[in-house]
């Protein structure tokens, strides 16, 4: 199924220059319900008291890691099938078999282009 | 035996005079090490205000370039509706022209995203930026751990070390050689079932 444009997107990173970014380019490719976390603590708490069909997280965060919501939404039986996408500059290997085994839906390893966000989109909901 | 004690006896005076001799130069150096430990904080601060800098630049330049996409996205629709006249009033060619200028606006909304994508490195660099002020910070605490260890400094509190520098330092040098491409994100991806 491909997505819907109208759906609610949670952007959570804790520099306000990546947020505008992924907001620019998720409203280029036709998104523009789209809300905003500072860290993971921040978008779980979003997560919680509003409905949301998908995530776009940062991976290095304070006070909560990206990795680690990842991993509170899918041990939370509400959360547990909303699509994470990450988008982060840890671009180990280990990092990425981690995001992976938490539950990841995708990862975009920064800097990246419009083009492998609406590609990766269109894997996670095709 | 005794030629054994006079040799051990002069083991222990060398060693003395080499004590004596590092204890010296170390408390020569003690003004440069109090200084160099007074100035780390002021390169952190110079470091943490870069970051600062960048991010004020990159919030401006992303300002301007929202604010000629919206031109553009105003300039697209409008062009639309005059193709959309001129067609039904038979003016082809007119029409075919304003397509172009259209198609090349379009083109221009591309390139305008390609430069909102560009401006990641700001996050990239300050994220950089904060592990080295990190490190710049662990560096004056055993500065300063010196200083006292040495009597360079009288009344000198005990600092408290952190062992966070050599972690920092290495995921910077490992992330110089085995950063991972998209490429081969997605080919692990694969590997997991990710098509």
């Amino acid at each position: 199924m491909p997505a819907d444009p109208s759906m609610k997107i949670l952007i959570v990173d804790d520099m306000v220059t990546m947020r505008r970014i992924v907001k620019n380019v998720l409203k280029q490719l036709g998104f523009s319900n789209i809300d905003e976390a500072e860290n993971g603590q921040d978008g779980l708490q979003k997560l919680k008291s509003s409905k949301y069909d998908f995530v776009v997280s940062d991976w290095n965060m304070p006070v909560m890691t990206g990795i680690d919501m990842l991993r509170a939404i899918r041990a939370d039986e509400q959360l547990k099938a909303i699509p994470v996408l990450m988008v982060t500059a840890e671009a180990q290997q280990k990092n990425l078999v981690e995001a992976v085994q938490a539950g990841v839906s995708n990862y975009i390893v920064k800097p990246f282009t419009a083009e492998t966000m609406q590609e990766k989109l269109a894997k996670i909901f095709k | 035996m005794k030629k054994g004690g006079h040799k051990l006896y002069k083991e222990l005076g060398d060693l003395a005079r080499f004590v004596e001799n590092a204890m010296k130069a170390i408390s020569n150096a003690g003004p440069q090490l109090i200084s160099s430990s007074q100035q780390l904080p002021t390169a952190s601060s110079h470091l943490s205000d870069l970051n600062k800098m960048t991010e004020e630049g990159t919030l401006e330049v992303m300002r301007l370039t929202e604010l000629i996409q919206d031109e553009h996205s105003h300039v697209g629709k409008e062009l639309r509706a005059v193709i959309e006249v001129l067609q039904t009033m038979d003016c082809s060619k007119l029409a075919e022209r304003l397509e172009s200028i259209n198609t090349l606006v379009g083109q221009e909304g591309k390139y305008l995203t390609e430069i909102m994508t560009a401006l990641s490195f700001q996050d990239l660099v300050a994220q950089r930026v904060k592990k080295l002020v990190s490190i710049l910070d662990e560096v004056q605490h055993k500065l300063m751990e010196l200083v006292v260890v040495f009597g360079l400094q009288e009344n000198g509190e005990k600092v408290v070390i952190e062992g966070t520098a050599g972690h920092l330092l290495k995921q910077l040098e490992e992330s110089k050689t085995t950063a991972m491409k998209q490429k081969v994100a997605d080919d692990i991806l694969a590997q997991f079932g990710f098509k």
